[in-house]
């Protein structure tokens, strides 16, 4: 039985049926592709750049409308979105910038922001409520980032490479952070990433991408048990599974080098 | 986070204008010294620092009373393109359309000379104050539009995206993210038209003047120059400097105080 911050909290499942994308000028992004995420699932998508991953990842947040196919999600007031930048409104506090999303949806009042004052508290911001984003590091900004999604207690999470940006050490400790919140708040996660490792070591589930046309190649289920300690990392099953990943994107990209 | 205390940054700000008053104090030497030997005996061509400080002490009322009436003009000027130039760009901002149709002709404002247009101006709405407020205002108003133009344009495209996710209103849009987005824009274009504004008043007072024996800097100049009163001339032109510098720092100082969360933003 997972904890919850509340029912909303819960995950929802998503389902992507014959989806494409091709944008005005002829590119097409993602061919049909179909994917679907069980509730609480927490699924990875890899792959090189410009394989259509983003796209995917707009697809499923309502961003970017498909050419064709059906999408089955909550709705905008559940899903979170967190970008690779930070993306704060530096004119205001943490605790506003936490806010924020709460407000555009619509939301006022003390609940909001006994909301947002515990989704501070869950990615470790409480005490700077009053501090303003450029007094932040790094790695702070991330979690800001992190707990304003939260705050709208999304049943889905979309995250576009958020820890791209970070230092190693740093960006461990987030995977680890993010993990733990994962299953303490049980939403369905979705995360683009590069990197090989961050995605096993996060994800149920690792979805392979190729470039020119956007399609999913392989999915790799991922085996180890949660919670993941940081020395998950250092095993030789872990290694085994990330060398199986890596296989699968270079074979795509020597066939196509070669092609 | 810098641990200075108040009295340790007044020291450091004061030393920082070490320089500044360095350059000022040659510069009155200098002008005091050529005033004194090449000019000597022409004060009407060169009148000394003595000269000029004298006739600010002769003048002291009719001085403060134009350089009122210059900063009250122009105050107004620029207030009133501030309102109009924010709220311009704001609506050209919100289509291309629009933007296309109607910017050229605010860079068309800017090129005609203000010179040109000052008289018109004068002969349309008479010789009086409104005139020169409306000079100003015309003198100030395209580096507002401009900046804020662009500050409007360039928000971050992360963010537009978050607000497109979560909020359907481009009313809400403007307000809680364009708008404040532009603000460092806003501030730069403002600082520009501060002194912008002051020289509009005093050509505005200038085209104005020979019709009136009181009014601001631009109208006594006018007199001063009628009369070859070179000293008196010297003090106006340097009250309506430091009339454009005053305001230019009071808008500084309002703009450092409204964006000082931004610095080493990502914004």
């Amino acid at each position: 039985m997972r904890a919850v911050t509340s029912p909303a909290a819960r995950g929802a499942s998503v389902a992507l049926r014959g989806v494409s994308k091709t944008y005005a000028t002829g590119l097409q992004a993602l061919a049909p592709t179909d994917l679907a995420l069980a509730a609480g699932e927490f699924v990875t998508i890899v792959g090189p750049s410009g394989c259509g991953k983003s796209t995917l990842l707009r697809i499923l947040a309502g961003l970017v409308e498909p050419s064709s196919g059906t999408v089955d999600r909550p709705g905008a007031t559940a899903t979170g979105f967190v970008f690779q930048e930070a993306a704060l409104l530096p004119w205001r506090t943490v605790l506003r910038n936490a806010e924020l999303l709460m407000e555009l949806e619509g939301y006022r009042g003390p609940d909001c922001t006994a909301r947002a004052r515990e989704a501070l508290q869950l990615v470790g911001l409480a005490g700077f409520e009053a501090s303003y984003p450029h007094q932040l590091s790094g790695g702070m900004r991330m979690r800001l980032s992190l707990a304003r999604a939260l705050a709208l207690r999304p049943a889905l999470l979309l995250l576009d490479e958020p820890l791209a940006a970070v230092d190693e050490l740093t960006r461990e400790v987030l995977q680890e952070e993010l993990s733990a919140l994962w299953q303490q708040s049980g939403f369905t996660g979705a995360m683009v990433t590069h990197n090989v490792h961050e995605a096993a070591f996060l994800s149920t589930r690792i979805v392979v991408m190729s470039a020119r046309p956007g399609r999913i190649v392989e999915v790799v289920d991922v085996p180890f048990a949660f919670p993941r300690a940081p020395e998950l990392r250092a095993t030789p099953e872990f290694a085994e599974l990330t060398g199986r990943v890596t296989a699968a994107l270079r074979r795509k990209a020597v066939a196509e080098a070669t092609a | 986070m810098s641990t200075s205390t108040p009295s340790s940054r007044l020291r450091d700000s004061a030393l920082a204008a070490l320089p500044v008053l360095a350059v000022a104090l040659l510069g009155i030497a200098a002008w005091w010294l050529l005033s004194a030997t090449v000019y000597a005996g022409k004060g009407y061509l060169l009148p000394g620092p003595q000269e000029v400080g004298a006739a600010v002490a002769e003048n002291a009322g009719t001085l403060l009373l134009a350089t009122l009436a210059t900063l009250k003009e122009a105050t107004l000027g620029y207030l009133l393109a501030i309102v109009c130039g924010i709220a311009l760009a704001a609506v050209l901002s919100q289509s291309r359309l629009l933007e296309r149709s109607i910017y050229p002709y605010a860079v068309l404002l800017q090129t005609v000379p203000v010179v040109a247009i000052a008289p018109l101006i004068v002969l349309w709405f008479g010789y009086n104050e409104l005139s020169v407020v409306i000079i100003s205002f015309i003198m100030s108003l395209f580096p507002i539009v401009n900046n804020t133009l662009l500050g409007l344009r360039s928000t971050s495209r992360t963010l537009v995206e978050l607000f497109a996710l979560h909020s359907k209103s481009r009313v809400t849009t403007f307000w809680k993210l364009r708008l404040p987005s532009a603000l460092p824009s806003i501030m730069a274009g403002l600082r520009i038209s501060a002194g912008l504004s002051v020289i509009g008043a005093i050509v505005g007072e200038f085209i104005i003047g020979s019709g009136n024996a009181q009014g601001g800097l631009g109208v006594q100049i006018v007199f001063a120059q009628g009369r070859m009163y070179t000293a008196l001339l010297f003090a106006e032109v340097i009250a309506a400097t430091l009339l454009g510098f005053l305001f230019f720092l009071v808008v500084s100082a309002i703009g450092r105080r409204l964006l000082q969360h931004w610095h080493e933003s990502e914004a």
